[in-house]
């Protein structure tokens, strides 16, 4: 297996580089940069060349690609315009909030997902997976910024059981049991929303796997040896029917640091997503590119993840 | 068979809960987020140091009004609250900064550049300076101020209590090193090119590293300050001068590219304000606690809280009293809330007008200055431009697509400043007759019959017009001007047929240089600042002269505004009026809208006013009861 890992991983690594260029080259198309915006008539035109010569905006594409990966190689990705701080600081700042909101979110996501999809796939066509069938279509058929605007106005304006802003109480001191307790509470709502609206996809895949693994001839063969049915679920079915979800899993942790930027606008949360929209508004590249990039790197990791994970769960991938 | 029937049950409980999320969707429908491009673009107007910059601002409005009822007057609206309760003791109060993006933290006012940061600052931190309904500065502030003619200098004296938070004296020693980190050459922030700054004598050499300090500001004492410059201009007394003191005891020490990150300015801001922070969560909530040395008196609030609320929730959240008061207000989600239980709603005419412009030239980078050359500009000749005026109904525009918040505008020195403003002037207003005329006298005539104009000289005219995307309002609007043109008989399309995103439209429009010759007509709008004089908009050097329009005489007025004598106010004001005379005349822009700024505030809010000028200052902020 570790062959497989490593051999994965070689790849990657020619990826990586021409996704670095990708995005770079990609980002200094974008029409304007970050001096554009400033349409100040207080700001002289000298001083607004003096600025973009100094961020090196007027260089050649390729010394500024450079530049900028010379910096990425040690961990640094730049000065971001609009925060006046390094890139590193400011996305370390947002990721943790992003991550544990995914964190949350993907966690109630397969809590929710998986044992609907089970329930769902087992009881095919009767009542309950009717039910959860139906709710899947709504889930589909909901905008997940829909769901969270009615989500918050239900549950945090109407009956005010949960914060409608914000990832934690102001003026609550880091670290005390309070601070931690207010930031789950400030989690809930939103994570829920995600999960509710995103976790429809995990119970169809894992519902139409389950009743296709169901007619297998190998299931009917550990039925006719007399194996109990709840053996036959949990052992045979189960374990083959999770694989579509398990591939899927290492993709999930993209979203871990992508944010959702709908989400984090509408409980006014301060995560990567608005980050993400905010500094492409703003032309603050060095966070934009930072930004793909690390998105881009969480996606080929994320794939190779799968594949590990794969490997694990279905030794066929392994011996190809 | 029952489980078809069940299906069938099923399919139609789904159909009637989809409706019904549906509904609620059309009922949150007015609340979703629009200003989006607004933040990027916000100006600063309150820290009165610029006096201008741009604010895409097409905030949506899609209600449809049938009846007239839904229309409103911003002289309807007080600028103060009107509650003369008794302010109870130790007061809270929660503070709603609306954005749909995160405060930047950069909180110090000599380095923020983004408006959510500055309305974060205005709580803890206050500019040595006020200002009065002029925008003028008076000696009611933290330093009294004295002009000397004669030297051409302005002496300020700090009062004797103004201290930063942590006890330390403000000094005219601060004041000086907030011009001279500003003035240094690794400042990375938008500053230091007000009048305040490029006049004040030695400040070249300064900037050259000729020098190690600006000759031009003296300390005469511990509070005393005077600035040196080499000519007087009103402008300096209306925003020109920088006021705000940078702390040398806790900045002495650092280097000035360091500052703009350092925990002084992100973690442990330090103003002189009339509260202090208390704690801070970076990019949504802040909390303060009243400073009680405050210099002006012991602030009436025990405790603020500010906290980021997206603008799809602000009405919610203001109606249940989760926060008290907001910076600002959707201006589309008005007619929905206006008769929001508990809020009392404040307006005021904004610092800002839309306009429409025409290109009369490029700009020649080799001298830095508009290359106006009408005669080789479809748009170059003033009868057509009047047309265009006239062809359009902005009082209807502003009606049916803002209820009456935003209006027609007249010139292009907006009512906000009340003084420079002058209503007595004849502009074009709604007349497609008129309009006509005009095109049929000046000889633009239909003389192939497709229905549109050509030239006087019989050469097609196709004009196309340039506008910004950006809420919901932007493509009927742009589409009614459209319209409106087509009906006198002009060819006028949107330019690539679609709107522009803001960059690639100013882009075009000819910000950084190069005008896109394509553009002919584009609309756009102005947040001005304090200071009335409008050369950087329209004068001859201007980037942002986008018209490329010049010409002796508004050069020579726009001069004037700016001379000694224009201390006169009577003097100045002749020149503006006849300066907005001259533009009516000449047409390089027409205003089309004035705007106005609405504020709700908690009921059991008293002494605020969101004016300037109103002597009403925040420590005075009280409220009169719990909750």
């Amino acid at each position: 297996m570790w062959k497989f890992t490593v051999r994965r991983l070689l790849i990657t690594t020619p990826q990586i580089i021409l996704l670095s260029a990708i995005v770079f080259i990609l980002a200094k198309m974008m029409p304007g940069d970050a001096l554009t915006g400033l349409i100040d008539p207080t700001l002289s035109q000298e001083r607004i060349a003096e600025m973009r010569e100094k961020l090196g905006l007027n260089n050649p594409w390729y010394i500024q690609y450079r530049d900028w990966l010379a910096g990425v190689v040690q961990g640094d990705f730049g000065q971001s315009f609009k925060y006046q701080m390094p890139v590193t600081e400011l996305i370390w700042q947002r990721v943790i909030n992003t991550f544990w909101l995914s964190l949350v979110s993907t966690i109630m996501i397969y809590a929710i997902g998986l044992p609907l999809g089970i329930v769902s796939g087992r009881y095919n066509d009767r009542l309950i997976d009717q039910l959860i069938t139906g709710y899947t279509y709504l889930g589909f058929a909901t905008p997940v910024f829909i769901f969270g605007l009615v989500a918050l106005w239900i549950f945090g304006f109407m009956l005010g059981w949960f914060p409608t802003g914000g990832s934690v109480e102001p003026g609550l001191e880091p670290g005390t049991f309070e601070y931690i307790l207010s930031k789950l509470h400030h989690l809930l709502l939103p994570s829920l929303s995600i999960a509710l609206i995103g976790t429809v996809g995990t119970v169809q895949y894992l519902r139409s796997e389950i009743i296709d693994t169901k007619q297998r001839d190998f299931i009917i063969t550990a039925r006719a040896k007399g194996a109990p049915e709840r053996r036959v679920y949990n052992r045979h079915i189960f374990r083959n029917s999770i694989l579509p979800i398990a591939a899927f899993f290492g993709y999930e942790i993209i979203n871990l640091i992508n944010g959702s930027i709908f989400i984090e606008q509408i409980f006014s949360y301060p995560g990567m997503g608005n980050l993400f929209i905010e500094s492409i508004m703003l032309r603050d590249y060095s966070v934009v590119t930072a930004l793909v990039l690390l998105s881009g790197i969480l996606a080929i990791l994320g794939a190779l993840l799968s594949d590990i994970i794969l490997s694990v769960v279905d030794p066929r991938i392994r011996i190809k | 068979m029952s489980k078809s029937l069940l299906g069938k049950f099923l399919f139609v409980l789904m159909l009637a809960s989809m409706l019904l999320i549906a509904a609620c969707n059309s009922d949150e429908g007015s609340d979703t987020p629009d200003d989006g491009g607004e933040d990027n673009t916000e100006d600063t107007t309150d820290d009165g140091s610029d006096d201008g910059s741009e604010d895409d601002g097409e905030s949506s409005d899609d209600k449809k009004e049938e009846d007239t009822d839904g229309l409103y007057s911003i002289e309807d609206f007080s600028t103060s609250t009107s509650n003369d309760g008794e302010l109870i003791d130790g007061g809270e109060i929660t503070y709603g900064l609306v954005s749909d993006t995160a405060f930047e933290g950069t909180l110090n006012w000599n380095f923020y550049s983004g408006n959510p940061d500055a309305m974060v600052i205005q709580w803890f931190d206050e500019s040595l300076l006020t200002y009065d309904e002029n925008y003028t500065i008076t000696s009611d502030g933290a330093a009294e101020y004295e002009v000397n003619e004669e030297e051409s200098s302005i002496t300020f004296t700090i009062r004797d209590n103004v201290n930063w938070h942590d006890g330390e004296p403000v000094t005219a020693e601060d004041w000086k090193f907030a011009y001279e980190v500003i003035s240094h050459p690794d400042y990375q922030g938008p500053r230091g090119s007000t009048v305040g700054f490029t006049l004040l004598e030695g400040m070249q050499d300064y900037r050259d590293g000729n020098a190690d300090t600006i000759s031009g500001i003296v300390v005469e004492d511990e509070k005393t300050i005077t600035f040196n410059y080499e000519r007087l201009t009103p402008s300096l007394l209306t925003g020109g001068i920088w006021g705000y003191p940078l702390a040398k005891h806790i900045f002495g020490d650092m280097a000035v590219a360091d500052m703009a990150s350092s925990d002084a300015v992100r973690q442990n801001p330090i103003g002189f304000g009339p509260y202090k922070v208390d704690s801070i969560t970076p990019g949504e909530s802040v909390t303060y606690v009243k400073n009680e040395d405050y210099w002006r008196g012991e602030p009436n609030l025990d405790k603020v809280t500010l906290k980021v609320i997206s603008s799809s929730t602000v009405a919610n959240a203001l109606e249940t009293g989760e926060v008290d008061l907001v910076d600002s207000f959707p201006v589309d989600q008005f007619p929905d809330n206006s008769n929001m239980e508990g809020i009392e709603w404040l307006g005021d005419i904004d610092l800002a007008y839309t306009y429409i412009g025409f290109k009369l030239g490029d700009w020649n980078k080799e001298e830095s200055r508009v290359n106006y050359k009408p005669d080789e500009m479809k748009m170059g000749d003033v009868e057509l431009r009047r047309a265009m005026w006239y062809a359009v109904d902005n009082n209807a525009v502003g009606e049916k697509f803002y209820n009456g918040l935003r209006w027609a505008g007249t010139t292009l020195i907006a009512p906000s400043h009340p003084a420079y403003h002058d209503d007595s002037i004849e502009v074009p207003t709604y007349d497609p007759e008129k309009a006509k005329q005009i095109l049929d006298d000046a000889g633009y005539k239909d003389t192939d019959g497709d229905g549109f104009r050509e030239t006087p000289d019989g050469e097609p005219l196709e004009i196309n017009f340039a506008a910004m995307s950006g809420g919901d309002v932007a493509e009927p609007l742009a589409q009614y001007y459209l319209q409106q043109w087509q009906a006198v008989g002009l060819n006028v399309g949107l330019l690539d047929g679609r709107l522009l995103e803001f960059n690639t439209f100013y882009d075009r429009v000819g910000n950084g240089g190069n005008d896109d010759p394509a553009v002919d007509v584009y609309m756009g709008a102005w947040g001005v600042g304090y200071d009335v004089d409008p050369s950087g908009l329209y004068g001859p050097t201007a980037m942002f002269n986008f018209p490329r329009y010049e010409s002796e005489e508004n050069t020579e007025l726009l001069e004037k505004g700016l001379s000694d004598e224009a201390f006169d106010t009577e003097y100045r004001q002749q020149v503006y009026s006849d300066w907005q005379k001259l533009m009516v005349e000449e047409i390089p822009v027409f205003p089309t809208l004035y705007r106005s700024v609405l504020i709700p505030v908690n009921e059991r809010i008293a002494n605020y006013d969101i004016s300037v000028g109103s002597g009403v200052y925040l420590y005075e902020l009280g409220v009169t009861s719990q909750d």
